[in-house]
């Protein structure tokens, strides 16, 4: 009975919408921030095999630029969580390549329980993980490399704009730690 | 003198008036009343002040109302064991001795204006202690002693009938054994244990049970408002 009943929910609501200049706050950040990969990517990378952005980048930019007080959004989980699942989703495919499903299904699994046991949750690392099995030929050929470039070169920037535009909002801190 | 600041390290008078307030209670009113401060904050309230803290907060009120009420039991529970009774209790105890007469208590207790004194074995433990209510038991014999029977016993007999405590020691009438408690019990207890047994000081003991001190009721409340 107790397990149908949890489904009922506990709470009333969820916390009250914010106000307008979050929102564009928000926008700003999240349009400044992806503009840079973005433009890399579509102007030097257009030609080539290597890959400057990944979809992970926008479920990022959701927490860094929209929800700058979340301990998910913070420098440790942001960093920390893209290149451990980063990695963990490359080693993935290169153990488990012939069983794509379970490639794709370990790699995630284990990225989340890596972030956590690390203190590092972001969840867009899922992502990161995910993408690394099933990106595609031009991110498999990657191999390793992908941990590097997109991924780490990718957040770097990202936070970078996120240091220098979340600070200039008058409401808005970031981080609210480092480490 | 008590410092309050000492044990909660900050400038904020606004945080040290609410802990000197949530103290208070404690002392004053008890735990019921406290429980039911800790549990009028509701969803609502949460709501509202977290609509007032610009930006998005990845929590839901409910689950900032759990935070809420476990940080209010943390505090409550930091207080109960952060003042401890040697820093509040009175040094320069009045005294008698077992053997002392009880004409001398009464002059003690008169003449420094005192309504209780610990009676010490030779060893400087606490054998008992004397309170005026003490003395209004052995004035009349109803089993709830008050002033008001002593006069009305005084009036319908119309003698003195404290006459028989020239005969006395200390040792005849003291409540004991005494109720003692440790220089490390914390006050909240104190007023806990005041409030139970229904008395109003508590010798205070060290390791070997000697007397160091004693806390009356007053000295609770002046701890509290002296800050």
């Amino acid at each position: 009975m107790l397990f149908f009943q949890k489904m009922k929910g506990g709470g009333k609501r969820g916390p009250s919408r914010v106000g307008y200049s979050e929102i564009a706050w928000s926008w700003i950040g999240a349009f400044l921030g992806i503009t840079p990969i973005a433009f890399i990517s579509s102007c030097f990378f257009h030609n080539t095999d290597l890959v400057f952005i990944v979809g992970s980048f926008g479920a990022s930019a959701v927490l860094i630029y929209g929800a700058v007080r979340s301990p998910l959004a913070q420098p440790r989980n942001l960093v920390g969580g893209h290149i451990l699942s980063a990695f963990i989703g490359v080693l993935s495919y290169k153990l488990f390549y012939p069983f794509p499903w379970f490639a794709a299904a370990f790699a995630v699994a284990t990225a989340i329980a890596l972030m956590h046991a690390t203190g590092t949750l972001h969840p867009p690392g899922g992502a990161t993980a995910l993408i690394a099995v099933i990106g595609g030929e031009k991110i498999h050929v990657l191999g390793f490399m992908y941990v590097l470039v997109p991924v780490t070169l990718g957040v770097a920037i990202m936070l970078l704009v996120a240091l220098v535009v979340n600070n200039l909002a008058k409401n808005r801190r970031y981080p609210e730690y480092w480490y | 003198m008590f410092r309050l600041e000492k044990y909660f390290p900050t400038s904020d008078k606004n945080v040290l008036a609410s802990v000197l307030i949530l103290i208070f209670l404690e002392v004053k009113m008890k735990f019921s009343l406290l429980n039911e401060c800790r549990q009028s904050i509701t969803e609502d309230d949460i709501y509202e002040a977290m609509k007032k803290i610009p930006g998005y907060l990845d929590i839901t009120p409910s689950d900032s109302m759990e935070l809420y009420r476990a940080a209010f039991d943390h505090a409550m529970s930091t207080l109960k064991n952060a003042i401890k009774a040697d820093q509040v209790m009175t040094r320069k105890v009045i005294t008698v001795s077992e053997d002392t007469a009880l004409m001398e208590v009464v002059h003690k207790m008169a003449d420094n204006e005192i309504s209780g004194v610990p009676v010490l074995k030779e060893d400087g433990t606490v054998a008992g202690v004397i309170s005026e209510k003490d003395f209004l038991k052995r004035m009349n014999d109803d089993k709830k002693p008050s002033f008001m029977r002593v006069v009305l016993q005084c009036l319908e007999t119309k003698g003195c009938i404290a006459a028989d405590f020239k005969n006395l020691t200390a040792r005849d009438i003291m409540s004991s054994p005494a109720i003692n408690i440790s220089v490390q019990t914390p006050i909240l207890e104190v007023a806990d244990l005041m409030d139970k047994k229904n008395i109003n000081r508590v010798p205070v003991v060290d390791n070997q049970s000697r007397l160091v001190g004693i806390i009356a009721r007053s000295d609770l409340v002046q701890t509290l408002c002296s800050f």
